[in-house]
């Protein structure tokens, strides 16, 4: 079929480089990473918000883990394990708890509908995405779109506290917030000494407990978890 | 025959009637499947054939009021699905002579246009459940386009073309290929919309009888005898032309006929209907697992599958994707 090969040849224009199989698996781990963020906004459930976050979590410490063991960055495997353990068991169960002295299981509408949130979404993250691509950091471990990805990670989930209207989706935005910014660490430095990374890690639970409190304060004030209550200044 | 090669116009054809002959066949496989995992016995395998026969020695019926058109839209659809099965890959890796004759936006223009001419058709008779599945399809249908769209967008920008050969070729070509995020974000978005397109669960009931939720299903509803054998058959080609678009460019384009053999092409043919199947089981899987979503949740759907194939675009233009 010679012929017909090179009547083939003549249509293809030089395609673009392909990435490696390290590169295009570590890629599809981070897309994953920001889809599990866009799902967030699909959840009504919270019991099922909090375990996306789970599974955002766990998908960037199986990222770490890539890391370490394709680029030689033994130190990884140690982070990965650490905030897999925070991240994946720790939080949620402490999320669970909170949940269910709340009594409260449905998280009220947004102030948009879905289809339309993640188009706003997909708008916010493209500006991220492009942003960083224009900046032109090339991280040593990890390609270059894992950045734009993470920092893509970050915006939609400032638009996931933004839209949602309860004290419990709004905390996992935040600490989906902090797996965006962890993605983003692997990416620019993986080879961040261990003690700094375990301190970033210490700094997620203080956020736990600060929100753990705040829901349960409002929760006491205002008998709900909706801060739709929250408009209106108080003398 | 054995050691000689089929001449090329006999493959061209082949693909064709490969499509018109297997299709209802895989629709019954799909049935038997789903009625197995429901814990019934289900239909025969063969039953679509039977019922396109039954259909044919029945008498034809038109509204009054309706123009030509009503009768000329089921020729003019199977017409259209009978073009596309020369476009794209189906039972061969090397693109055939015809294949040049339009690229993927190409047999998507086709599609469309039998999609058209059938509602176009529901429209003329006048009856509210025929209208309200053609304004319904065509509604949706232009929220799933751009999705469509931006998988084309993926595909132009790995291959550097728009001719679905080239993107089979680029995927067997290495493993970094099958990796890469754009290559699955586009695949999973055009199987969002082939589950949308060929009326599947998340999105309408396959098998209803007469309900509100009805999309597709409800516009062949004024046809009768041979017409609507021509509408059922042709939605059954439709669906088996979108499996193998899915199958033979996105997901596993293995298998496919390398020289003009008998033996290879045999092979193909039978590649691609167990590929077929394998996939036909999978939607079974799903229709057995998900609720129908509610007639204006459908957006959500179509708003998921355009997230994954923007991000494939976006990945791309970052150079990692």
């Amino acid at each position: 079929m010679a012929i017909a090969w090179t009547g083939l040849a003549a249509h293809v224009t030089a395609p673009p480089a392909v990435p490696s199989v390290f590169g295009g698996s570590a890629n599809v781990v981070a897309v994953l990473v920001l889809l599990l963020e866009f799902g967030m906004f699909r959840q009504a459930l919270l019991r099922d918000q909090i375990r996306l976050y789970a599974a955002q979590s766990a998908a960037v410490s199986v990222l770490a883990v890539i890391v370490a063991a394709a680029q030689n960055v033994p130190e990884l495997y140690v982070l990965a394990a650490l905030s897999a353990a925070l991240k994946v068991v720790i939080v949620p169960l402490v999320m669970r708890r909170v949940l269910r002295g709340a009594g409260e299981e449905i998280a009220g509408s947004g102030t948009l509908g879905i289809a339309s949130t993640v188009l706003l979404a997909i708008a916010v993250g493209a500006f991220g995405f492009f942003t960083v691509g224009t900046l032109g950091i090339a991280g040593a471990t990890l390609p270059e779109t894992a950045l734009g990805l993470a920092m893509a990670v970050v915006l939609v989930a400032f638009v996931l506290m933004i839209v949602r209207r309860d004290v419990v989706s709004q905390a996992i935005g935040f600490f989906s917030l902090e797996n965006g910014v962890s993605l983003a660490a692997l990416v620019i430095a993986a080879r961040m000494p261990l003690i700094l990374e375990v301190a970033f890690l210490f700094d997620l639970l203080v956020a736990v407990v600060v929100f753990g409190v705040l829901i349960r304060v409002h929760r006491g004030r205002g008998q709900s978890l909706s801060t739709a209550e929250l408009t209106r200044l108080r003398g | 025959m054995a050691s000689g090669t089929l001449p090329i116009p006999a493959v061209q054809a082949l693909q064709v009637v490969t499509i018109a002959v297997a299709a209802p066949g895989v629709s019954g496989v799909i049935a038997k499947v789903e009625a197995r995992l429901q814990g019934r016995r289900g239909p025969r395998v063969l039953q679509p054939y039977y019922d396109l026969a039954k259909l044919c020695r029945k008498e034809a019926l038109a509204p009054e009021g309706a123009s030509w058109f009503f009768l000329a839209a089921p020729l003019v659809a199977v017409t259209c699905y009978l073009t596309v099965p020369l476009l794209i890959p189906v039972l061969t890796s090397y693109p055939l002579p015809l294949g040049y004759m339009g690229d993927i936006l190409g047999g998507g223009f086709i599609l469309s246009l039998a999609s058209f001419v059938v509602a176009v058709a529901a429209l003329e008779t006048g009856s509210p459940y025929a209208q309200m599945g053609s304004s319904r399809a065509k509604t949706f249908g232009a929220i799933t386009e751009p999705v469509v769209l931006f998988v084309v967008f993926t595909v132009a920008l790995i291959t550097g073309t728009d001719l679905p050969y080239a993107l089979a070729a680029t995927v067997r070509s290495s493993a970094g290929q099958i990796v890469r995020p754009a290559h699955l974000l586009a695949t999973a978005a055009l199987f969002m919309v082939i589950l949308y397109e060929t009326g599947r669960i998340p999105v309408e009931t396959h098998t209803g009888t007469n309900e509100f939720g009805m999309i597709e299903e409800a516009r062949p509803f004024e046809h009768s005898g041979p017409y609507f054998a021509l509408l059922k058959w042709g939605s059954a080609m439709k669906q088996l032309i979108l499996f193998t678009i899915l199958l033979n460019v996105f997901v596993a384009p293995w298998g496919l006929a390398a020289t003009a053999r008998p033996g290879d092409v045999v092979l193909a043919i039978a590649a691609l209907l167990g590929k077929a199947i394998a996939l036909g089981v999978v939607i079974a899987v799903i229709d057995n697992s998900f609720a129908k979503l509610r007639l204006f949740k459908i957006t959500e759907f179509a708003a998921g599958a355009f997230l994954l194939a923007v991000l494939g675009v976006f990945t791309l233009y970052l150079g990692g994707g």
